[in-house]
């Protein structure tokens, strides 16, 4: 599904990712840990296509159609979803009023027709239940005023909305209680299915015992230095982000 | 100052052409006004870049624009249907070039003590007297300031011919919008038109008042005055709605006088126009007074929108509350000049002014001024401005949501104007604003690509 092939960016001047490989298939579950600095979320964006990166070699295909030349609501309307490190408040956009927007230009991306309105409500009530979402936070503007716990809730509500292909997750872990943590996780495990596969980019092993991934993959130095199944995670979490450093010092 | 002397402006050519026919309105000594308000206008001419309370705004299109007087012109009912606002549901009366129309207007059955009409209706039905506010409350005799400005309120008393009364007694509420609709529709040349308004509300009464300048075609000149009285505890929505033509020159200037306990809100609202000036000066004569002033506008192509605003706290105990928003694209120009006085006694005044303007393209501009002057030692003055750009974070998120550049854009843009729309508390003209401006703003590539360096 995704194919990311020797993938080099930066941001200004620095040089930040240096030759990325990573194949994720339909059904798969990855996550990308490594530690700060490592390049894990810029990757994340640049799938999204956030336009402070600048991509000089390499590519990005999503089910072999490139993805570097699309605006990023043509990546939306292909599929690809990106749930924010830091999701962004914006006062005065209604919740609701901007998902209809974005769900309606997928669809018609997809040749398919609107949602009428009560079909939508339906839609997006069903998606707030499963999130454990207070209904009154969707007739408010975009995150405005929403902890952080709410923000990375509704993070995944607009996954479960919208319905991706490929879901992005950046560091969605980073500021939630296991409570939140909890609903966040099975938000995402309802999406896991056939069609559809999952990036998980975290810091910290925690998320991944709610959230099984099938691949974890070690980012350091804007490099996948590492991949493994699960147990990597575990292994990482017992040694630390050295024993890689060293593995690695002892190739060269 | 130009030198009008040695070139006379249409402007001051037209006044012998007109001077018998405005004679028809008004008793002799309404005469004698125009007259030295014609005299002082001449002596003080069209006021240039060098004078400090038009510093940002050229007017020499008035200097060279051939405004002759205003013409007859018929607009069928029909074309209302087009327009923002043309259909409200409200106690109409509209104006077509200054005229007063009357097949475009209302008959309305009004509660006992209020009388909405013309100028000319008031002096039939009460007598000359009816008219003896005017001219009473847009002067900025006798308060602070070093840079007074008011030709243009004399300009309109020169030409004062046509206009509306409102008048309610002690103690009227109506709760029926009032909608002057000021039409203007340039089709036999560039004229000059100068609508005047006159409103006194009784102590603890209460209307909504829309003044609509809509533009249908041509290059004109718009150059109005509103005169409010609020007695005590009356409450005033005024909603000012500004969408004259591309090629139209608007100058306003709202004037208000507040008793105690009144309540103003002015909604100022800039859509059209190709060269827009507003002043909205408020007088707070009584103590615990409450004034709302909220401004939007934007602005596109070449325009320029110019709003002053002053504030005369005079008493203690009053409070003010000031929010303007200013959109910006393309080459357009946006002032923002916000004058706070409070006068030696006027202890406790709580003054809150705020002012930010987005700008869409690097070509575009705002200049901004706040100018506060306090001469009270108790006071609570505060005031902010920020110009900035559409946030980039809030922009690639709902891009990456799957909702489009252009959509997205729109839809921040009308998100930081909403503020000041959501005060319109008529529905339907809030709505009509709102489709305008999502409509201007849709139409439109909104942000310039960043350069890479």
């Amino acid at each position: 599904m995704l194919s990311v092939k020797n993938l080099y960016a930066r941001v200004e001047e620095k040089a930040i990712l240096k030759g990325v490989e990573l194949t994720v298939n339909a059904g798969e579950v990855h996550a990308i840990m490594g530690p700060n600095g490592s390049g894990k979320s810029t990757l994340a964006n640049i799938i999204a296509g956030r336009p402070d990166y600048e991509v000089t070699a390499g590519s990005i295909e999503l089910n072999g159609k490139d993805l570097l030349g699309l605006a990023p609501e043509e990546r939306a309307a292909e599929g690809i979803f990106l749930a924010f490190q830091y999701p962004v408040e914006i006062p005065g956009v209604s919740n609701t009023y901007f998902l209809r927007a974005a769900l309606n230009n997928i669809r018609k991306h997809r040749g398919e027709p609107e949602l009428s309105m009560s079909a939508f409500m339906k839609h997006i009530r069903s998606k707030a239940e499963l999130m454990e979402i207070d209904p009154s936070l969707l007739s408010r503007s975009v995150n405005e005023g929403f902890s952080g716990g709410e923000k990375k809730r509704n993070e995944i509500f607009q996954m479960a909305v919208l319905e991706p292909t490929l879901c992005v997750l950046d560091e969605t872990d980073s500021g939630l209680d296991i409570d939140a943590l909890k609903i966040v996780a099975n938000g995402v495990n309802a999406l896991r299915g056939p069609g559809r596969a999952i990036v998980v980019v975290t810091h910290y092993q925690r998320l991944l015992n709610y959230i099984v991934p099938d691949f974890v993959h070690i980012l350091m130095e804007g490099r996948v230095v590492k991949s493994g199944g699960k147990e990597l995670a575990l292994e990482l979490e017992d040694r630390g982000y050295g024993f890689v450093e060293e593995e690695l010092a002892a190739h060269a | 100052m130009i030198d009008l002397a040695t070139r006379p402006s249409r402007l001051l050519t037209n006044f012998d052409e007109v001077r018998s026919i405005l004679s028809a309105l008004g008793p002799e000594s309404l005469d004698e006004v125009r007259f030295k308000a014609f005299a002082r206008f001449k002596d003080a001419g069209i006021p240039t870049q060098k004078d400090e309370e038009f510093k940002y705004i050229s007017l020499r299109i008035l200097e060279e624009g051939h405004f002759g007087p205003a013409y007859g012109a018929t607009v069928e009912r029909s074309q209302l249907a087009k327009v923002p606002l043309g259909e409200l549901d409200a106690i109409t009366l509209a104006f077509v070039n200054g005229q007063y129309a009357p097949e475009l207007s209302t008959a309305d059955l009004l509660p006992p003590g209020a009388f909405i009409g013309t100028l000319a209706d008031a002096i039939e039905q009460s007598g000359p007297e009816a008219l003896a506010s005017l001219g009473k409350v847009a002067t900025l005799e006798g308060k602070l300031g070093k840079q007074n400005d008011e030709r243009f309120v004399d300009l309109n008393t020169a030409y004062l011919g046509e206009g509306v009364y409102v008048r309610l007694e002690d103690s009227v509420i109506l709760d029926r919008p009032i909608h002057v609709l000021w039409l203007s529709t340039a089709d036999h040349g560039p004229f000059a038109a100068h609508p005047r308004t006159l409103a006194i509300l009784g102590r603890g009464s209460r209307a909504n008042l829309i003044e609509s300048y809509i533009g249908l075609a041509g290059t004109y000149f718009t150059n109005a005055v509103s005169e409010i009285v609020l007695g005590d505890g009356a409450i005033l929505e005024h909603t000012k709605f500004q969408y004259e033509g591309s090629e139209a020159v608007h100058i306003a200037t709202v004037a208000v006088t507040q008793e105690g306990n009144s309540t103003y809100t002015s909604n100022n609202l800039n859509f059209g126009g190709k060269t827009v000036r507003n002043d909205i000066n408020v007088w707070l004569n009584g103590e615990h007074t409450e004034t709302w002033l909220n401004g939007a506008a934007v602005g596109l192509g070449d325009q320029v929108i110019d709003n002053h605003t002053r504030i005369d706290h005079a008493k203690p105990n009053c409070h003010s509350f000031e929010t303007y928003k200013t959109i910006l694209g393309d080459r357009a120009h946006g002032v923002f000049n916000g004058k706070i006085f409070v006068y030696l006694d006027a202890q406790k005044t709580d003054a809150k002014q705020t002012n930010q303007a987005i700008l869409l393209s690097r070509t575009a501009e705002f200049d901004t001024k706040p100018q506060l002057e306090i001469f009270a030692d108790d006071v609570k003055c505060t005031h902010g401005a920020t110009v900035g750009q559409l946030r980039d974070d809030a922009l690639f998120y709902l891009r990456a949501r799957g909702v489009p550049k252009q959509e997205a854009e729109a839809l921040l843009v009308y998100a930081f104007a909403a503020e000041v729309l959501e005060k319109i508390s008529v529905a339907a003209a809030r709505e009509s604003v709102e489709k305008l401006l999502f409509e201007k703003l849709r139409s439109k590539e909104l942000s310039e690509e960043p350069t890479r360096g």
